[in-house]
């Protein structure tokens, strides 16, 4: 025991020359800067947010989830100090190493300490909650994805809400991981970061004896778990989507109600709403827009028949339930307008859109009511030939 | 004096013409339109077309509100789609259909003229649209 302090000691003094050995393997540094990068973009295009920036979050945050996946089987496969079972340890050894550390005194470990591999561990929990969170989000908010046929609505919602709590979560683990690493470099005088670059730290005591790294059963593992992992979802997105209308409109409301503008999708508005459309046709919206009675009646059967209660996508379960008010406007429900708050006024009154009724002029699949986040393109005004 | 009765009578005659020629070449569902409204005037019809109306709505004085005064171009909803060209020469799908007339010509003298039009008014218009 007196020995080791001793030794302790003497490479602190002369820290330049101690021996250096391999601790971070090639894979664990890829690991690293990878996720690092994964979970970078990830937390920049999800807190910006919108539909430009979606297909991006989403590539980084399935990269984030199978560089998680593959650290697993490292974790089992890998060297010895990539091996979860070098720095997983109980909460008792890990409190007993920060009651030494408080007291000055902490334990040296020359892999991951115990909070040291706490973190990994929160950490990578935390990416896995939030690809978890993420895809039941897609599926029942955005009706998107592998989950897209079987997630609620309103499940997907509450996903969404927790995906962002942990998104904080995530936030607040990474600055305590930050924290600890300059602490600990300053504390050891030893550039920790630099240390999961070029691999190697300065050896203090006795190396423990190596343990053989299995990359090849590791690769088999991974790739398997991802061929898996692709046929799920690939599966899972052939199905019909939960709740999302995909039909044409009728024709004869399609030239009816598309006459003086595009003709809206009975999924925007609930039957309530739609009733009170129809029974104001003389004036409608400063217009006369009247009908004959037996159009009118059919119209009104066909609006009543796909209305947004039938459906639980996005623009039903929160456009269409919103109530309408004196105006009946759809375009002025607030749940209308927090979706569209980025787009300036004069983007609607432009030539190629018309106004906000138009919704076909932004959205490709506005005629089928589905009001995909991934169907959106704002047309520019055409500049004269 | 003479002179200018001899040219009216000329542009009446071939005016006439015209229009003859014009029924003629007529589609069936045009010709069933006409059939139903009656003969109608066109110099009257585009007078009616182009005056400035009260008793209606205050942004929709005239036809030419939505159509423009060039009825060989695309015109404008109020609601911001565009409206196909009025001239029949441009819009082969129009006026073939009763039900379709009728429907637009009571929607819009509402709105521009505050009343239904009567049948002369209708049959001159159509027979403007027809002309040009
Ligand atoms: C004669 C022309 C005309 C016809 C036909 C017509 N509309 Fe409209 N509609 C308008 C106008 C004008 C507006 C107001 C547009 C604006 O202010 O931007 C409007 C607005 C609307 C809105 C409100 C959109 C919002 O801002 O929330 C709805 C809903 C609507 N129409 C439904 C219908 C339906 C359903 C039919 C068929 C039964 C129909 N319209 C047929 C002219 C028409
Ligand atoms: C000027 C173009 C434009 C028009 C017109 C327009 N939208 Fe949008 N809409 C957008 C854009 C852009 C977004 C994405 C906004 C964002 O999140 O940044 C969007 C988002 C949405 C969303 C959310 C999509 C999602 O899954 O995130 C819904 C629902 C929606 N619009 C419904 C409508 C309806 C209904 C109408 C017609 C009454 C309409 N929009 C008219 C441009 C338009």
């Amino acid at each position: 025991m007196a020995d080791a302090t001793h030794i302790d000691i003497t490479l602190t003094d002369d820290a330049t020359r101690a021996p250096r050995v391999r601790v971070w393997d090639r894979f664990v540094r890829l690991f690293h800067w990878s996720l690092a990068a994964s979970v970078a973009i990830a937390l920049a295009t999800g807190f910006v947010g919108g539909p430009r920036l979606l297909v991006a979050h989403l590539v980084a945050g399935v990269l984030a989830a199978a560089l998680v996946v593959a650290r697993l089987a490292w974790g089992f496969l890998g060297p010895r100090h990539a091996r979860f079972a070098d720095f997983v340890v109980g909460p008792g050894a890990t409190i007993a190493h920060l009651r030494a550390a408080l007291a000055g005194r902490p334990s040296h470990h020359l892999g991951h300490n115990p909070l040291g591999g706490a973190m990994v561990v929160a950490l990578m929990l935390a990416v896995a909650a939030l690809s978890l969170t993420g895809a039941v989000a897609l599926g029942g908010a955005l009706k998107e994805g592998p989950l897209a046929a079987t997630i609620t609505f309103a499940t997907g919602r509450a996903a969404r809400e927790a995906h962002e709590w942990i998104a904080f979560a995530l936030i607040g683990l990474i600055s305590l991981h930050l924290a600890g690493v300059v602490l600990e470099s300053l504390r050891t005088s030893e550039n920790l970061a630099a240390a999961m670059i070029t691999g190697d730290k300065r050896a203090r005591g006795a190396t423990a004896p190596a343990i053989a790294a299995r990359p090849t059963l590791a690769v088999l593992v991974v790739v398997a778990i991802c061929a898996v992992a692709t046929q799920l979802t690939l599966a899972g997105m052939r199905r019909p989507a939960l709740g999302v209308p995909t039909a044409p409109l009728d024709a004869s409301y399609a030239r009816e109600c598309g006459a003086c503008h595009a003709a809206p999708s009975p999924a925007i508005a609930s039957s309530k709403t739609w009733r009170r459309v129809m029974a104001g046709l003389d004036d409608h919206y400063g217009d006369n827009a009247s009908l004959d009675a037996d159009t009118a009646r059919a119209l009104s059967q066909y609006l009543d028949a796909n209305a947004a209660e039938r459906w639980d996508t996005q623009v039903s379960r929160r456009v269409g339930a919103a109530s309408v008010g004196e105006d009946l406007r759809v375009t002025r429900t607030r749940a209308w307008t927090r979706l569209h708050e980025d787009i300036a006024p004069a983007t609607f009154a432009a030539k190629p859109v018309g106004g906000a009724i138009n919704c076909a002029a932004c959205h490709r699949d506005a005629a089928t009511g589905r009001f995909s986040v991934f169907a959106i393109d704002i047309p520019h005004e055409r500049t004269a030939p | 004096m003479t002179l200018s009765s001899a040219a009216r009578a000329a542009a009446l005659a071939l005016a006439l013409a015209a229009t003859a020629a014009a029924a003629a070449t007529l589609s069936p569902g045009r010709q069933a339109v006409v059939a139903a409204l009656g003969a109608g005037d066109a110099a009257a019809g585009k007078a009616f077309f182009f005056a400035r109306h009260t008793g209606g709505k205050a942004d929709t004085p005239a036809c030419t509100a939505c159509h423009t005064t060039d009825l060989t171009k695309a015109g404008q909803t109020k609601a911001g789609k565009a409206i196909d060209p009025m001239a029949a020469s441009r819009a082969p799908d129009r006026f073939s259909d009763l039900a379709t007339v009728e429907k637009w010509f009571r929607r819009n003298c509402t709105d521009v003229l505050g009343r239904e039009c009567t049948k002369s008014e209708k049959a001159n218009v159509i027979a403007y649209l027809l002309s040009i």
